[in-house]
């Protein structure tokens, strides 16, 4: 009742226009690259761990490069928690934009924002 | 299409309790056939046909709503699937949620078949099968399904609570037609001693394996407080103690009519009746826990012991508005109409209502959204007290309905500042934010419970369903801000919000089920009861009335 602050609403509009992560189910627990790391340029495997099983059918990693461009990677053969992708990195801000399936059905997504700098 | 999206996030929490509401009442109902109806029918001659008939209508109905509610729940995930990864409707209905919830889907219609079709005859042989079998896909749906240890055993657990919960609140409604149907008193105490037992195996159930859940999810005290599952379980806990002491006093109920047989039954169905109202309002809220990951899982981003006591410390009230020009969007959408002004165009809205994205929020904000809780609660306050003198036999106070009317007044116009009557965004277009639509509805709902409980006291009327208009949309809104507040992530600022209101979710339902049995209870306990939910609005208004966002 009254006001609250905005929640974080799931939704395909918010799951395309959100900048910023979803704690709903399925959480992020590590990834390489670290948020808001610097990582040299070039072709590098980018890792993501979850906390539960996911459907890695029907989940994606997307790379929003400095130019907005957006990529969805291919997924490398790994656990069920863990989704990996082969990506070449240029020089400037980037983005992966993760959205994942749990195996009880919720949908969450989320922003790792890092730093590709010159080597 | 596109409303329906914004509102995504917050129907699925909403249709996934529904779903679980009308589960449990759909094999509560099954099993309070096979485990009492039937077997006892030889002791209760033409009436045991008739209450087993009625309870599988009953339980035909549930298992209808709750193969809809499901249906809707795999729907909606499939289509965002579908929208968001480009890939086919059919292709994202692969998913093993989505495969489980289409079982137990399919398993819904099968019993209601069963139980519309062959009434109260319709055999255990067919109908326990049917019960465990959506069971068992329930559980695909619970924390349980994605864990990546133990997710056997826990699934497993997570059955075994789903299998309580139905046994025993699911079955209650089934009980009440019982009661309703025996009529006599010796009729009752065979259903009553039964469903007893029954209702002690549930809870067994329930409490065994809310244990190894606690153990396997939150794991310490401070995962109970310190974070949005914790505190939901706590407040889950609440409402189980609640429903544990009404049981208990049912059960002493069953045996007193054993023993005098010229006890009145009134106080056991209105018990039973509070049950399954305090019940449903515990499936929502598990519907919002099934939303946030177990605390085990957050080690970052709790709040401690120490943030909520200096959050909460009772402070003097802010009473004084800060000016609605220095909230963010506000001062945002002067500064885009100036700019639009200059280049001789149509300005900009600051806020996009569904967007999805979250305005940023000022010092002015937070004073605004204070002013506003600390007010509600002076309301709130007023409301409790003119209702208490009511009670102390104070006549003219008995118009403490039209204080509502205030407070409506009061939310029209201060909760959503950036949008209509004193923001830019316009009143349709303000709906399309799932956050402004709730209170809109509160408001309507405000004025509606009003105007009709003035009604009811100026006309003195304790019978017929007006009265029970207060109850019921008391109970409903009450159980809505569980899964409203919930719907906050575990941030630690939102978290600490989460806190405040959850207390005012239970006081809420509290009052709701106080006035309910002050309507229907006989003397003396309706004029306890009369003097009880006056009281839990009175809790209300005072922890409105600390509330803080900083």
């Amino acid at each position: 009742m009254i006001r609250l602050p905005r929640r974080r609403w799931l939704g395909l509009v918010g799951l395309a226009a959100l900048p910023r992560p979803v704690h709903a189910h399925a959480i992020l627990v590590e990834s390489d690259p670290p948020h808001e790391a610097k990582v040299p340029e070039g072709e590098r495997v980018l890792t993501f761990r979850f906390n539960a099983r996911l459907d890695r059918l029907r989940s994606r990693l997307t790379l929003i490069g400095a130019d907005k461009t957006q990529t969805v990677l291919a997924l490398l053969p790994g656990s069920d928690e863990v989704l990996s992708a082969r990506a070449v990195l240029v020089r400037g801000p980037a983005t992966v934009r993760w959205q994942v399936l749990a195996m009880d059905g919720h949908i969450t997504r989320g922003d790792v924002p890092f730093t590709v700098t010159g080597g | 299409m596109e409303l329906l999206v914004d509102l995504f996030g917050y129907l699925s929490i909403v249709l996934h309790g529904a779903t679980l509401a009308g589960q449990a009442i759909a094999l509560g109902g099954a099993l309070f056939l096979v485990l009492l109806a039937q077997p006892k029918a030889w002791l209760l001659g033409a009436t045991g046909a008739r209450i087993s008939d009625g309870v599988a209508r009953l339980a035909g109905w549930a298992a209808l709503g709750m193969a809809a509610a499901e249906a809707a729940s795999v729907a909606l995930p499939a289509l965002l699937l579908a929208d968001t990864l480009q890939m086919s409707l059919m292709d994202a209905l692969g998913a093993q949620f989505a495969l489980a919830g289409m079982a137990r889907t399919v398993l819904g219609l099968v019993l209601a078949a069963m139980l519309f079709g062959m009434g109260g005859r319709a055999p255990w042989w067919l109908v326990l099968p049917v019960v465990l079998g959506v069971l068992a896909t329930a559980t695909l749906s619970t924390h349980a399904a994605a864990r990546l240890e133990g997710s056997l055993p826990l699934l497993a657990v997570s059955g075994i609570h789903q299998f309580g919960a139905a046994l025993w609140i699911g079955g209650i409604p089934a009980f009440l037609l019982a009661l309703r149907r025996a009529q006599v008193p010796g009729a009752m105490v065979v259903v009553g001693e039964r469903f007893s037992t029954i209702s002690i195996i549930g809870v067994a159930c329930l409490l065994g394996s809310a244990g190894a859940l606690w153990w396997a999810y939150i794991g310490d005290v401070h995962g109970m407080y310190g974070t949005a599952y914790g505190v939901m379980v706590s407040a889950k806990s609440a409402m189980f103690a609640g429903l544990l002491l009404l049981g208990l006093g049912n059960f002493r109920l069953i045996r007193r009519l054993k023993r005098e047989r010229g006890q009145s039954p009134t106080r056991l169905l209105r018990f039973a009746e509070v049950e399954l109202g305090v019940g449903i309002a515990i499936f929502f809220a598990a519907s919002s826990i099934t939303s946030v990951p177990p605390a085990v899982d957050l080690r970052d981003d709790r709040v401690t012991m120490q943030e909520i006591v200096e959050r909460n410390w009772p402070q003097w009230p802010r009473l004084e508005s800060p000016d609605h020009a220095e909230l963010t969007q506000p001062a945002l959408q002067a500064k885009l109409d100036a700019e639009a002004r200059e280049a001789g165009r149509k300005p900009q809205l600051a806020f996009n209502p569904g967007s999805g994205i979250l305005p940023p929020r000022n010092a002015a904000d937070i004073a605004w959204s204070e002013y506003n809780h600390h007010w509600a609660g002076l309301f709130v306050i007023a409301i409790a007290l003119l209702a208490l003198l009511h009670r102390a036999g104070l006549g003219i106070a008995g118009h403490w309905p039209l204080v509502f009317l205030g407070l409506a007044g009061f939310l029209f116009f201060r909760s959503d500042p950036e949008a209509w009557p004193l923001g830019a965004v316009s009143l349709m277009d303000s709906l399309r934010d799932v956050e402004v639509l709730q209170h809109r509805m509160i408001v309507l709902l405000l004025v509606v419970f009003a105007l009709f409980e003035w009604r009811v006291r100026i006309t003195k009327q304790t019978s017929g369903w007006q009265p029970k208009v207060f109850p019921i949309l008391t109970a409903v809104a009450a159980t809505a801000l569980l899964t409203h507040s919930h719907a906050i992530a575990n941030v630690r600022e939102q978290l600490l919000i989460e806190i405040t209101h959850t207390p005012l979710a239970l006081a809420g339902l509290a009052g709701a089920w106080a006035r309910w049995l002050e309507l229907r209870l006989d003397p003396p306990g309706n004029r306890a009861a009369g003097w009880v939910w006056p009281l839990c609005f009175l809790v209300v208004g005072l922890v409105l009335l600390v509330y803080r966002e900083a």
